[in-house]
């Protein structure tokens, strides 16, 4: 297992992007044979120990305290045993197996290296044809559109106060105000898998948007499109000072082939006083063969905590790809009167496993929250929602709305909701639905009827299925997942 | 089997086990039987609440305490059978005191012609290679403790046949009476219940007690519907305060079978109450009806997983819950759809009020559905009163309390309307308002 080439948003340069000239230094390197020696200087044998998260710390040049952070996260994921609760079918892991800082592997030459399905897809999903060869992971020369894009957009955003960079720059530049945010909504030892994030997380994303600022743009790494990539272990912290407003974008809308295995990335977000973030993620990693060979094994924490007064945090998920799912985007609705929204459109098919969902826990006064999840099974695949509404004893006048649809598609999978709800206020009130079904053969046929084929008809009804969370989207992303669906029902019916 | 920290709990129900003369103590695979699942209880011990099963009611405090094995004087304490009588409900009785079956209370004379009702005790004097199947059961989910417990150390309980095509015209009623004795005990019941093919009958189940007592009490029950047979099966528990009560009971429904399961849940001090159906046969169904009102420090607890495992099967779960002072109500209801259970049609919905700062309400519907020609959906609420009906009561010169008990009232009561005995149906309202708060 080697790296992730994993789909550029989510990745980074650990050269910081000053320029073109750097940029084309640094792709330029990459493209060349000194690769190879890359490798060589940069990746670790495979294992973990406390000597290899030291190395990876150094390589890095991070300052001790994160090297020690890193540590005690080790210490503690040693202690903990694997989790077992999700209704998934997993193989154990060797995690001594896994090396946990490598260069980013070989990609094909050309074009016509790469796997014709995968560029059928690309095509299908309208990716522009430069675009496709980047996704494919293929070694090109630097295409400077979207670097000059990066640049350009960097910019703007310092002449607002905005920090966007990478978690590796943001450690070393903006020590401070990682070490103050970072593991503070998600601890080191939070969970076994965030645990290891924390341990040894390469890279990933830092956000930070100061006082009564509105970012003038949408986040999304999309841009940084050419950045050496990330690795398994990403970590992104967000901060939303008081009054600040983000939308944050991560994911890929085209799939990337990758033999890597374990994905276990680590999501914070910290909303101040009357702060607002909106994390919208289309996820799409390889989700293995028809037969349930190969795929990622996604497994990701990620919280938000509205900290202040009237703050709001809301996650849409479009999670179509990875082999397993494990993943419940949360809120932390501690500052009174907080929002926390959850919209997730989960889909299932072969041989996919998916275990989402999300919690809601209300501390704060007057806190809302409201959850709508839709899954989609089909093939042999099993898709669980999973969620917890808790609501503790000071959050007075709590509401929570949920509602959990699942389509089934096919007579061999599995769709199931395990919905949790802790009441312990009075006031509060907390409301719960789901509901399963199938495809109906009325709709079905009306669709026909009006000479509308089979798969069309079915990704018609499917998108009207999944509408209440796409509305969420923003509209470029809205249009991909709709796409991406299409292209994952492929074959479900007929 | 010797651990060095046994829990007092764990400990005081093993001695009973080596001193217990369990009925049937001859018959080979009874005790096979009792032994592996005492095994497994001594073993494993009481759960903690990481058990997925027991998430939501911690036995540590049972755990600390220690239970006398069963009551030797039980065949001789006083209880009042006018107290046990429920209106309508006046056909064949079996009635047990402390676990003990009292045959001085019971009506077991005119058992209408089909039916077969007796104490296990007396059963197991008999040809008990029917009651093997039932009998000889392994726990072996960690979560079934009791069951185990139950298993290992149950000396008596009821069997109950209904031969195939018989029509019993009057519910059987089965009592439980707690009555305070020297110490805290422990008892065991376990039954067994079996309506042939086309057979007809309802029950009603009656735990009470005469006075406060802080007794164990487990009960595991098995049913069986065969083809077409159709039982309704009423359950009123008020238990003494104080008292831990856990039922464990399984119903298995073949084809064309109907249940329709009637439970208010009223007394007691720690409740428990598993539920496993099974919709084997084609075209079974199952209904389930429940309502629990908790005050003090009431904790009960409700485990449904009803399963669906043939074709168009129905069943649909309406279940109403209270809780008020420092009380704590959980209740989690799976529904599982097999593969291949086509034309299943599962309802579950659960709706609770929660009444004070200090209660609880935790609940769990939970799906699991591996068909596609299915209809499942769930609905789960926790909230209070509506205030607009409130106001509309309290404008129409209806003081602030009455409309509440009034508003409460009613939110319960409709989960027994389709109960078809009268006089029972009311005796349930009566018992219901008599507990709601501030009524």
């Amino acid at each position: 297992m080697t790296m992730t080439t994993e789909t550029s948003e989510r990745s980074d340069t650990s050269t910081t992007l000053r320029d073109n000239a750097e940029v084309a230094e640094a792709l330029g390197r990459r493209y060349e044979a000194g690769f190879v020696t890359d490798i060589e200087t940069d990746s670790l044998p495979p294992g973990l120990s406390e000597d290899i998260i030291r190395q990876l710390s150094a390589l890095k040049q991070e300052p001790e305290w994160m090297t020690e952070w890193r540590l005690k996260a080790y210490r503690h994921w040693l202690t903990m045993p694997t989790p077992d609760w999700a209704k998934l079918n997993l193989s154990p892991i060797d995690y001594q197996a896994i090396s946990y800082y490598a260069a980013p592997k070989q990609g094909p030459k050309s074009l016509d290296e790469v796997d014709p399905k995968l560029l059928e897809t690309y095509e299908k999903l309208g990716v522009p044809l430069h675009e496709r060869a980047k996704l494919a992971g293929v070694a090109v020369d630097a295409v400077f559109d979207s670097v000059s894009v990066g640049t350009t957009f960097r910019k703007e955003l310092a002449e607002a106060g905005v920090i966007f960079c990478s978690m590796s720059e943001a450690i070393r530049e903006h020590g401070d105000l990682v070490q103050k945010y970072l593991g503070s909504v998600v601890p080191t030892g939070d969970n076994y898998f965030a645990a290891l994030n924390s341990a040894v997380f390469s890279d990933g994303s830092f956000v930070f948007i100061p006082k009564g600022v509105r970012c003038p743009m949408e986040l999304s790494t999309y841009f940084r499109i050419n950045a050496i990539n990330t690795g398994q272990f990403e970590r992104t912290l967000i901060v939303a000072e008081e009054g600040a407003y983000v939308s944050y974008l991560e994911g890929c809308t085209a799939p990337m082939r990758d033999e890597n295995q374990l994905h276990a990335a680590v999501v914070e977000l910290v909303a101040l006083e009357k702060a607002q973030i909106k994390y919208s993620t289309v996820q799409n990693w390889y989700p293995g063969d028809e037969n349930g060979v190969g795929g990622i094994y996604n497994f990701v924490t990620k919280r938000g905590d509205c900290r202040g007064d009237d703050s709001k945090i809301s996650w849409t998920q479009v999670e179509t790809g990875s082999a397993i799912t494990w993943k419940y985007p949360s809120c932390v609705l501690r500052g009174d009167r907080s929002v926390g929204e959850f919209y997730s459109v989960a889909l299932t098919h072969h041989h996919q496993q998916a275990d989402t969902g999300t919690k809601m826990i209300h501390i704060g006064k007057g806190t809302k929250s409201k959850i709508v999840s839709k899954g989609i099974s089909a093939g042999r695949s099993s898709n669980s929602y999973r969620g917890l509404v808790k609501v503790e004893k000071g959050a007075e006048g709590a509401r929570n709305y949920t509602q959990c649809d699942s389509l089934l598609i096919g007579k061999k999978c599995g769709a199931h909701t395990f919905p949790y709800m802790e009441v312990k206020n009075p006031t509060a009130i907390v409301e719960h639905e789901a509901t399963t079904s199938k495809i109906s053969d009325d709709q079905l046929f009306y669709c026909r009827s009006r000479g509308i084929g089979e798969e069309d008809a079915v990704s018609m009804i499917v998108d009207g299925f999944c509408k209440q969370v796409f509305r969420e989207l923003p509209m470029e992303f809205a249009v991909e997942a709709k796409k991406l669906l299409e292209v994952s029902l492929e074959g479900a019916v007929g | 089997m010797s651990e060095p920290q046994r829990m007092p709990f764990v400990e005081s129900l093993l001695e009973a086990a080596a001193q217990a003369r369990l009925p049937g103590s001859n018959i080979g695979w009874l005790d096979a039987a009792r032994r592996e699942n005492l095994e497994a209880f001594a073993a494993a011990g009481l759960p903690d609440t990481r058990m997925e099963a027991w998430k939501y009611t911690a036995l540590r405090a049972l755990g600390q305490r220690r239970f006398a094995p069963g009551d030797a004087q039980a065949s001789s304490r006083d209880v009042d059978a006018a107290a046990l009588a429920l209106p309508g409900v006046d056909g064949p009785a079996l009635v047990f005191v402390n676990g003990v079956f009292r045959a001085d209370l019971s009506r077991l004379e005119t058992l209408p012609a089909g039916l077969n009702l007796r104490p296990l005790s007396q059963a197991l004097q008999g040809d008990a290679e029917p009651l093997r199947f039932a009998l000889s059961r392994h726990y072996r989910e960690g979560g079934d403790v009791f069951a185990r417990l139950n298993a290992a150390l149950a000396g008596d309980g009821v069997v109950l046949q209904v031969a195939a095509g018989v029509k019993i015209a009057q519910p059987v009623q089965l009592v439980f009476v707690g009555a305070p004795a020297e110490g805290d005990l422990a008892w065991h019941v376990r039954h067994v219940i079996e309506l042939g093919e086309g057979a007809e009958l309802a029950v009603v189940e009656h735990h009470l007690a005469t006075a406060a007592h802080q007794h164990l009490g487990t009960q595991v029950m098995d049913i069986v519907l065969r083809k077409g047979a159709q039982l309704r099966h009423v359950t009123l528990q008020d238990a003494a305060e104080g008292s831990t009560l856990v039922r464990h009971n399984s119903v298995q429904l073949d084809a064309q079978a109907q249940a329709m399961l009637y439970v208010l849940e009223l007394g007691g001090s720690l409740v428990r109450h598993d539920l496993h159906a099974t919709l084997a046969g084609d075209q079974s169904r199952l209904d389930t009806r429940g309502v629990f009102v908790l005050q003090g420090r009431q904790h009960i607890d409700t485990q449904m997983a009803i399963r669906h495992q043939a074709l168009n099967t129905a069943s649909e779960s309406v279940w109403r819950g209270v809780a008020d002072g420092r009380s704590r109500g959980v209740i989690r209801g799976a529904i599982v759809v097999a593969q291949g259970a086509d034309g299943s049609d599962a309802s579950l919905s659960s709706k609770n009020l929660l009444l004070s700062g200090q209660a609880e309400i935790d609940t769990k519907p939970e799906l699991e559905i591996y068909a596609d020609e299915v209809k499942a959906a769930h609905g789960a609420t926790v909230g209070q009163l509506d205030e607009r009906s409130l106001f509309y009561l309290r404008s129409r010169g209806i003081p602030l309390t009455e409309a509440r008990s009034m508003l409460t009232a009613a939110f319960c009561r409709a989960v027994f309307d389709s109960l078809p005995d009268e006089n029972l149906r009311e005796h349930l309202y009566q018992q219901l308002m008599a507990h709601l708060p501030s009524a």
